[in-house]
């Protein structure tokens, strides 16, 4: 009788059980592991709709106006604040106060029903992120917002995994900056070296005590 | 003086009293007994089993379903009783897979003859508890979902790692490696009989089935060189398993302080134990298996005898470890640890009258009974022969197993520190599907190998036969070896003069 | 049921995240609410539902962890109201009344919505603390069952449809005959601007008559005061000044409207020595006073009388004020128990002079009050304090509720104001005041639910709660005090005052303007000081002066001679108690109430017959049987529940269950008492029948166990046992236990958190359970989970008896986590869910958490609780509004336990850093700390040297709970130590 199997079915045999570990190792390990790490789950770098067509660069970067003229609360809460209608009219009542684009706002103000703004940085809602403190030690905006002053729309910088929150917790030095120096989109100590020297200095000025225990952000 | 021929039948008798094969085989008889049944169509009894056992798993999945999406509230758990079915079911099956390795590793390393007809058997029983208490530990935790990868040690976004310090932990891997260390050593050892399905096969596509599941083998010698070593190594690898894994999972009681459980004796009570249900299982199986597919002439009663004795030992075992723990629980002192142990008899005093009405009581006077006084039948050479006898008591003793680990879990948690906390536990209907179903699904998988695959070694019992045959020939055997004659022929009175001469 | 939405609420996407969890996305499954909160199932399946689980199931297994953040929203202010901080909680000053008597509170509101309850540190009936209710009330508050709509015969009408209908009636009403047909039925109030009202209604409808009727009724002290004094007075009492306290049924340690400065002042006395007071108690049933007491002589209700007459008699001893009752008390027979107790009592009142006082409670009998005024007059008691009632109507009981029903049945009232709290279930039933109800033609009720009451009533007005509306009170000592709203009413409610105001046609005039106006006109600096007023909550110094009045003597020992004390031999007695957790039943919706554990019973969810063992063997029967009781009227289903230190021959119930209103979560839980009580005898009566009817029925009781089995959790010792052996006891339960884990080192750290708990100063009250409950978002597992033992709450009381089951010593322990430093609950958590932080808390962190129980199994003080269902999954969003944002909610399957507040820890960290300076001794209080008010708990950095929690740690009372352990706890416990009187031990 014939032969139940060709010869070339050992190499093919050999093959499947060679891909079947590839694609547990692969599939079931690193993939998943890749995917958390990319842009695709951390949404980091796609730009979000706003119902008023905001533009940062012209805001911070061209009219340099501080961020916290807007985000009133970011040194004195959690939360860093979202500037209300009127705030906006404070300007536009008198320039661009007919522009088609803030309608929106005009229409907000005049109805007294809020602007729905889309959420950029989202965190879990059982981490408890303090605006405040961070920027009083000298945490600028940049370090986790990035240039905002060169986003057309503003979009996710930073991945906001527990990893990368960790990264300065463990070594802040990297990090920090002079509270002054804190809204600046543009401020660089130098290079690497510099920016060591310059957190160290800082971090015993500050008297910065970063925790790492997880009720402090979990509670 | 020179020892007498007598003496030494005297010596071989007690050492091989009965035959460990049966009648005048052959590897054509062997062929046709021990893989006939396999090409059988199924029979109306087996159709009849496997329906309920089917009915029993859809059981089992519906309580499983609304485990996980109602919650653990489902259970019967509560506070301070969080552990419980989850937990009795998990050790109990993990602990009847040990008997598998056992017998197919350890005896193998200590060339116990007799194993060849059980291991197959053994072995399968064993990966398919092994699978039912796999079930467990990710179930009973309240996020599942979870569960799943938290446990496993990978850099993770959230730059933690798990927590080695627990035994949980050690579970995890524990019970993993165990599961695929059983499986690799039970399906290598299928190989040479799938290779005997393939040839013996009529179909083609059967043939090709077997011929894929039998990775190709076709008996050469450097092909049974490999296995043979192959097969040794994993023998080895196993063998610290059976020790290690009931170790670990008793450490999940012993490691905590709960009263009942902080004890230094758990790691050898508990492998005992598992021994011991393991045992108990397959004896519940092998007895009417052995029946109706017609084994009767591998499995002899010399087996089943062999099995009987191991039961009796590790009962023992476990009845030393009763004693211990109550006696430690006096002689330490500890309120706590007293009341504990006193509270598990029902046997109170002083100011302890209260828990006199502890609803538990039963079930542990039931695991005494079935653990301790059952097999103390097979101090009888007739409770060691007789089918019936044997059949019973191990069923009684995979009840006592099971209570005894009611027992460490339940009515340890239920009164522990603080009496203000002290209550009552009631399982649920999940609670009992679980268990039920549990026992369904693995009869199931059971049937559904006894009908699919050789229940026992072929090709071991071929080579066990002509091991025998050889040693025959070679007249390295007396005549009046086990093979020759039946020892049943030789009357008492001889036997006893022997004994005389002996002294 | 009623969802708001005001912008102010989402105004902040933030924290309008926060009392999400995460889990809450996975709510795929079961999404149809299936069981409200509190509901007795939790935890059944449909076969509908079944088919989605399995769906759900697939989709467990499949998309675990790995989807998308899904977008969200967050709407600003248009104009923001510049006192708001979005993330940044403000509070305010307001008060709630009970009983007519106020407390201050300080209410925290975040973006707009109360979240929490405390104490008015300033308010003199409040001294910072607060009692169950006040606690409760924020629940109340946020009910989706509270009535919205205002109707007449069930149809829907405007509050300006009303006014116009009652303006045009009542103007006919005063032309036919000066209002004649005007009855009005308020809850009893203290407040200066419904006096005002009342006096304006008066004058236009001089015929009109006003009466005031609550349930738990003040007519008892009243009536004896004015046998006593011949005048009405409310008694207060000043423990500061007490060595020696006799409480006839009266239950001062436990936080009743007003008796919070009696705890406070009775603990601060608790300290082991010469100073310390001691407590008699004579009661019928165990009452959290009593659990404190140093002695109890318990008694059958009808023999309080007769006993009060022996004491007064006794320490008269023949001469001075209390002579004439020596020949009446003659006739007085005591067993020899009783008498050796009264002797005892009565010389060591003599001993203790001015220092002396007896306090007898408001459901005792007039002549028993009168008594006890005679003693303290006798006495010269400086604790007794008599004031002129600031209540409207001293006499609010069910005599008024007489007069009110046969006025009815005489078809003289046309128009009938109901804002009593619903009189229709709580009125002794021979009133059978609901036909009475049925009769009149044009009856109004206001109140805060669709109860039984609405139901008889016309038209149906929605009440405001205490923290919607404007309004005033006076404090137990008549401390003018304001209530302030908090935000506007969420579902359309009135106040009494507007109400009122609608008969004086004055229209539709806002609660502020009324207040406004009554204050610029009763006080002329009213202006000025208005702002202060309001900020502080009340008006300083508006006390009512303290009076002496002189005892009648003739006409008590008068009412003496005529009492008759002789009862049936054998005949077994009813006593009915308000209860600790519903009060008269006004409470019954709130779920937080149900679920806490009665003080001493420990029974949740219902009410039961209490009765002592001897009684229960006598009646052949035990606790969850099913009994029926009768007094003179239809018998009642009630289930047994047995308790030591019961009165025998006596069974006690108690108010408020059994509701038959539109309260989802009251409906079905406990039995209705008012078959029981009658007009003449609204607190029991002797002659009870019961008959055994061979059912049982489930209790939830948290406690099953009353015995310590030798572990001695809770030390309790009496005071010479104390300066002997009992110091022993105590130093062994705090020796240093030998441990193999290096100990944490905490030199490092700039904070070292601690608790101490002092057991004699607790009374066992549990206000912080609620007050914990209400911090920390715990839910409410409902009836059917309490059963099977599945209770959430962090901070549990425990209660053990020791000593003989008639007569036994009781003991209250607050547990809670007590942050072992060697935690046995930490090397068990296969995934770091629990670990040690650097200060020496032991985190819990829920969103690590995979709930494998096994932390709580080795947690020897069991204080681990475990979401075994998603007990938040269906709470709505008017409810939502109630979560404090600083705390997660936590999901199902997740283990949760007492952080030690550690949201407050950090908010204080973080402000006090971002200020550059150290945390205050006071900054961080925990919730149970603030609210109790015997301030029992201290809470703070044990390296503070100065701070009160550190000099606890080293007080010679301090112990370890199961120290043996080597578990290395955080929380230190003070020993109880009890203060006999060697003449009695």
């Amino acid at each position: 009788m014939s032969a139940l199997f060709k010869p070339w079915t050992n190499t093919a045999f050999r093959l499947v059980l060679f891909g079947l570990a590839l694609l547990f190792a692969g599939g079931l390990i690193a993939g998943p592991m890749i995917y958390v790490r990319s842009p695709l789950y951390t949404q980091q770098q796609d730009p979000i709709d706003q119902p008023v067509q905001f533009d940062h660069r012209h805001h911070v970067g061209d009219e340099g106006i501080d961020c916290r003229y807007c985000h009133a609360s970011v040194e004195k809460s959690n939360f860093a604040g979202i500037p209300s209608t009127a705030v906006c009219l404070n300007c536009h009542s008198q320039i661009w106060n007919k522009s088609p684009k803030l309608a929106p706002v005009r229409e907000s103000f005049f109805s007294d029903r809020p602007i729905v703004w889309n959420k950029v940085n989202k965190l879990p809602h059982f981490v408890y992120f303090n605006h405040s403190i961070h920027v009083k030690q000298g945490v600028g905006c940049v370090t986790c917002h990035g240039r905002i002053d060169q986003m057309a729309q503003v979009e996710k910088w930073a991945p906001l995994t527990m990893g990368w929150c960790l990264d300065c917790h463990r070594n802040p030095e990297r990090y920090l900056r002079p509270r002054e120096e804190v809204t600046s989109m543009t401020f660089t100590p130098g290079g690497e070296k510099e920016q060591l020297a310059l957190g160290e200095r800082l971090k015993e000025e500050y008297r910065v005590a970063t925790r790492q225990s997880c009720t402090t952000c979990h509670r | 003086m020179a020892i007498s021929v007598a003496a030494r039948l005297a010596a071989r008798r007690a050492l091989e009293p009965l035959p460990l094969l049966e009648g005048d085989q052959d590897d054509g008889t062997l062929n046709k007994t021990l893989l006939g049944y396999v090409w059988r169509r199924p029979g109306k009894g087996w159709l009849l089993l496997v329906g309920l056992g089917l009915t029993g798993t859809a059981l089992l999945t519906v309580a499983v379903v609304i485990t996980v999406a109602k919650g653990i509230g489902m259970w019967g758990n509560n506070i301070p009783v969080a552990w419980a079915f989850g937990i009795i079911n998990f050790v109990w099956w993990i602990g009847i897979g040990h008997a598998g390795t056992l017998i197919s590793a350890i005896l193998l390393l200590f060339q116990q003859k007799w194993r060849t007809s059980i291991n197959r058997f053994a072995e399968a029983m064993t990966l398919f508890a092994v699978l039912q208490a796999a079930l467990f530990p990710v179930l009973h935790t309240g996020r599942p979902w979870f569960a799943i990868y938290w446990l496993f040690p990978y850099p993770s976004t959230n730059r933690i790692w798990p927590q080695f310090k627990s035994p949980l932990m050690w579970d995890v891997f524990a019970v993993s490696t165990y599961f695929i260390t059983s499986l690799l050593f039970w399906y290598l050892g299928l190989i040479p009989d799938l290779a005997a399905l393939r040839d013996s096969s009529s179909k083609r596509w059967m043939r090709r089935v077997y011929g894929i599941m039998s990775f190709g083998w076709r008996g050469s010698a450097r092909h049974w060189h490999h296995y043979k070593i192959a097969y040794l190594l994993l023998a080895g690898l196993a063998t610290p398993l059976v020790l290690s894994v009931h170790t670990i999972v008793s450490y999940d009681f012993a490691v905590s302080i709960v009263p009942g459980w902080h004890e230094t004796i758990f790691p050898p009570y508990f492998v005992a134990g598992a021994v011991f249900s393991g045992f108990a299982m397959v004896m519940t199986l092998m007895v009417p298996a052995r029946r109706f597919l017609r084994l009767k002439h591998v499995v002899t009663p010399r087996h089943l005898e062999a099995m009987c004795k191991i039961m009796l030992t590790t009962s023992l075992i476990v009845g030393y470890g009763y004693l211990m723990e109550h006696f430690i629980s006096w002689y330490s002192g500890n309120a706590a640890d007293f009341y504990q142990y006193a509270n598990r008899r029902g046997i109170l005093h002083g100011p302890f009258k209260s828990a006199a009405q502890d609803p538990y009581i039963p079930i542990f006077w039931l695991m005494v009974f079935c653990n301790v006084v059952v097999p103390s039948i097979f101090w009888t050479k007739w409770g060691r022969t007789n089918v019936y006898v044997m059949w019973f008591a191990s069923i009684l003793i995979n009840v006592g197993m099971w209570c005894e680990r009611f027992v460490i879990v339940v009515i340890s948690l239920h009164r522990d520190y603080l009496p203000s906390s002290w209550t009552i536990y009631k399982p649920t209907w999940v609670d009992l599907s679980l268990l039920f179903g549990t026992i369904c699904f693995f009869s199931t998988l059971f049937l559904l190998f006894l009908k699919f695959l050789p229940a026992v070694a072929v090709q071991e019992v071929k080579e066990l036969r002509h091991e025998l045959d050889t040693e025959h020939e070679r007249h390295e055997l007396p005549e009046f070896s086990q093979e020759a004659i039946h020892p049943m022929e030789l009357e008492v009175g001889e036997e006893d003069e022997q004994e005389e001469k002996l002294r | 049921m009623p969802s708001l939405k005001l912008p102010i609420v989402q105004a902040h996407g933030d924290e309008r995240a926060q009392w999400r969890s995460l889990e809450e996305r996975r709510r795929g499954i079961a999404a149809e609410g299936e069981f409200p909160p509190g509901a007795a199932e939790v935890g059944t399946t449909s076969r509908r539902e079944f088919v989605q689980l399995l769906g759900a199931t697939v989709a467990f297994a499949g998309t675990a962890g790995c989807f998308k953040i899904p977008g969200e929203q967050i709407l600003p202010y248009t104009r923001q109201p510049e006192e708001i901080v979005p993330g940044r909680p403000l509070h305010y000053a307001t008060s709630m009344t009970l009983g007519g008597r106020a407390t201050g509170l300080l209410v925290t509101a975040h973006e707009g919505r109360p979240t929490k309850v405390e104490g008015n540190p300033e308010h003199p009936s409040s001294l910072g603390a607060t009692g169950l209710f006040e606690q409760a009330s924020i629940l109340q508050l946020y009910d989706p069952n509270r009535a919205a709509v205002l109707q007449q015969n069930g149809r829907p009408r405007s509050w300006r449809e009303f006014l116009a209908v009652q303006h045009d009636r009542a103007l006919a009403l005063r032309r036919k005959d000066g209002g004649a047909g005007l009855r009005f039925l308020l809850e009893p109030g203290t407040s200066p601007l419904v006096a005002d009202l009342r006096a304006r209604i008066r004058t236009l409808f001089p015929n009109a008559r006003f009466r005031s009727y609550s349930a738990v009724s003040n007519d008892g002290v009243a009536r004896g005061a004015q046998l006593a004094f011949g005048t009405v007075l409310d008694t207060q009492f000043d423990l500061s000044k007490a060595r020696v306290i006799a409480c006839l049924e009266a239950d001062p340690l436990h936080p009743w409207p007003g008796s919070i400065p009696a705890m406070r002042a009775w603990a601060d006395k608790r300290e082991p020595g010469p100073e310390m007071n001691r407590l008699y108690a004579v009661e019928c049933a165990l009452s959290v006073t009593g659990m404190n007491s140093d002695h109890r002589l318990r008694i059958r209700p009808s023999q309080l009388a007769p006993i009060a007459l022996a004491l007064a008699a006794k320490v008269g001893s023949g001469q001075g004020l209390l002579a004439p009752l020596t020949p009446v008390a003659a006739k007085v027979r005591l067993d020899e128990k009783q008498q050796r107790f009264v002797d005892v009592l009565a010389a060591d009142l003599r001993a203790a002079g001015r220092a002396g006082v007896v306090i007898a409670g408001p459901r005792t009998s007039p002549l028993v009050q009168a008594l006890a005024h005679a003693i303290n007059t006798a006495l010269a008691s400086e604790a007794a304090r008599h004031r002129k009632s600031a209540l409207h109507d001293p006499d609010d009981g069910a005599a008024g509720l007489r007069e009110l029903a046969t006025e009815i049945r005489s078809g003289t009232v046309d128009t009938l104001v109901v804002t009593a709290v619903n009189p229709v279930h709580t009125a002794p039933y021979d009133l059978n005041l609901a036909t009475a109800f049925d009769a009149v033609p044009n009856s109004i009720y206001r109140g805060l639910y669709e109860d039984e009451t609405s139901k008889r009533c016309a038209w149906f007005v929605p009440a405001t709660h205490p923290l919607e509306e404007w309004g005033d009170a006076r404090a137990h000592d008549g401390t003018v005090t304001f209530v302030q709203p908090l935000l506007q009413p969420l579902l359309n409610g009135i106040t009494e005052a507007q109400i009122l105001s609608a008969f004086l046609g004055e229209g539709d005039k806002s609660p502020y303007a009324m207040l406004r106006e009554y204050w610029r006109s009763a006080r002329n600096d009213a202006d000025a000081a208005w702002e202060k007023w309001i900020s502080d909550g009340f008006i300083a110094g508006t006390a009512t002066a303290p009076e002496s009045p002189q005892v009648r003597m003739e006409a008590v020992a008068a009412a003496a001679l005529a009492a008759r004390f002789e009862v049936p031999a054998g005949a077994l007695e009813l006593n009915v108690v308000p209860d600790y957790r519903l009060y008269d039943g006004r409470f019954a919706n709130d779920v937080w109430l149900q679920e806490t554990p009665d003080p001493v019973t420990k029974l949740t969810w219902g009410n039961a017959a209490l009765m002592s063992p001897a009684t229960a063997r006598q009646l052949g029967v035990d606790t969850r049987d099913v009994i029926d009781i009768g007094l003179h009227g239809p018998p009642v289903h009630a289930p047994v529940l047995v308790i030591p230190g019961h009165a025998d021959g006596a069974v006690t119930v108690s108010l408020g269950y059994g509701r038959g209103g539109a309260e989802q979560n009251a409906g079905g839980i406990g039995f209705d008492v008012a078959p029981l009580r009658r007009v003449d005898a609204p607190w029991g009566g002797s002659g009870l029948t019961v008959t055994k009817l061979g059912r049982r029925q489930p209790l939830a009781i948290t406690q099953e166990h009353w015995s310590m089995e030798a572990r001695d959790p809770a030390l309790d010792m009496d005071l010479h046992d104390f300066e002997g052996r009992g110091r022993e006891r105590i130093e062994d339960a705090r020796a240093p236990v030998a441990t193999m884990h290096t100990p944490w080192d905490y030199s490092k750290v700039q904070y070292k958190w601690g608790m101490a708990i002092d057991l004699s100063r607790c009374t066992g009250c549990s206000a912080c359970m609620v007050a914990c409950q209400s911090e920390n978002n715990i839910p409410v597992v409902g009836k059917g989970n309490v059963e099977k033992s599945r209770e959430m709450h962090w901070l549990r009381l425990d209660r053990y008896f020791s000593g003989s089951e008639d007569d036994p010593r009781a003991i209250a322990q607050p547990m809670l986590c007590v942050h072992c430093e060697t935690a046995p609950c930490e090397y068990v958590c296969p995934v770091n869910a629990t670990v040690h932080s650097d200060e020496g808390l032991n985190e819990m962190v829920y969103n690590r958490c995979i709930g494998t129980r096994y932390c709580s199994n080795n947690c020897p003080y069991k204080v681990r609780r475990f979401n075994y269902f998603n007990y938040t999954y269906d709470v709505t969003d008017l409810e939502k509004l109630r979560m404090n944002p600083d705390v997660t909610v936590r999901s199902r399957g997740v283990m949760e336990k007492c952080t030690y507040c550690v949201q407050r820890i950090e908010r204080a960290r973080i402000d006090s850093r971002v200020q550059e300076r150290p945390i205050a001794e006071k900054e961080v209080q925990t919730a149970c700390q603030q609210a109790c008010p015997s301030r029992a708990i201290v809470f703070g950095n044990l390296h503070d040297k100065q701070h009160e929690v550190t000099k606890k740690h080293a007080d010679e009372r301090h112990y370890y709970v199961l120290n043996d352990l080597g578990t290395r706890p955080r929380t230190a416990y003070l020993a109880r130590v009890r203060n006999p009187n060697p003449k009695l031990t």
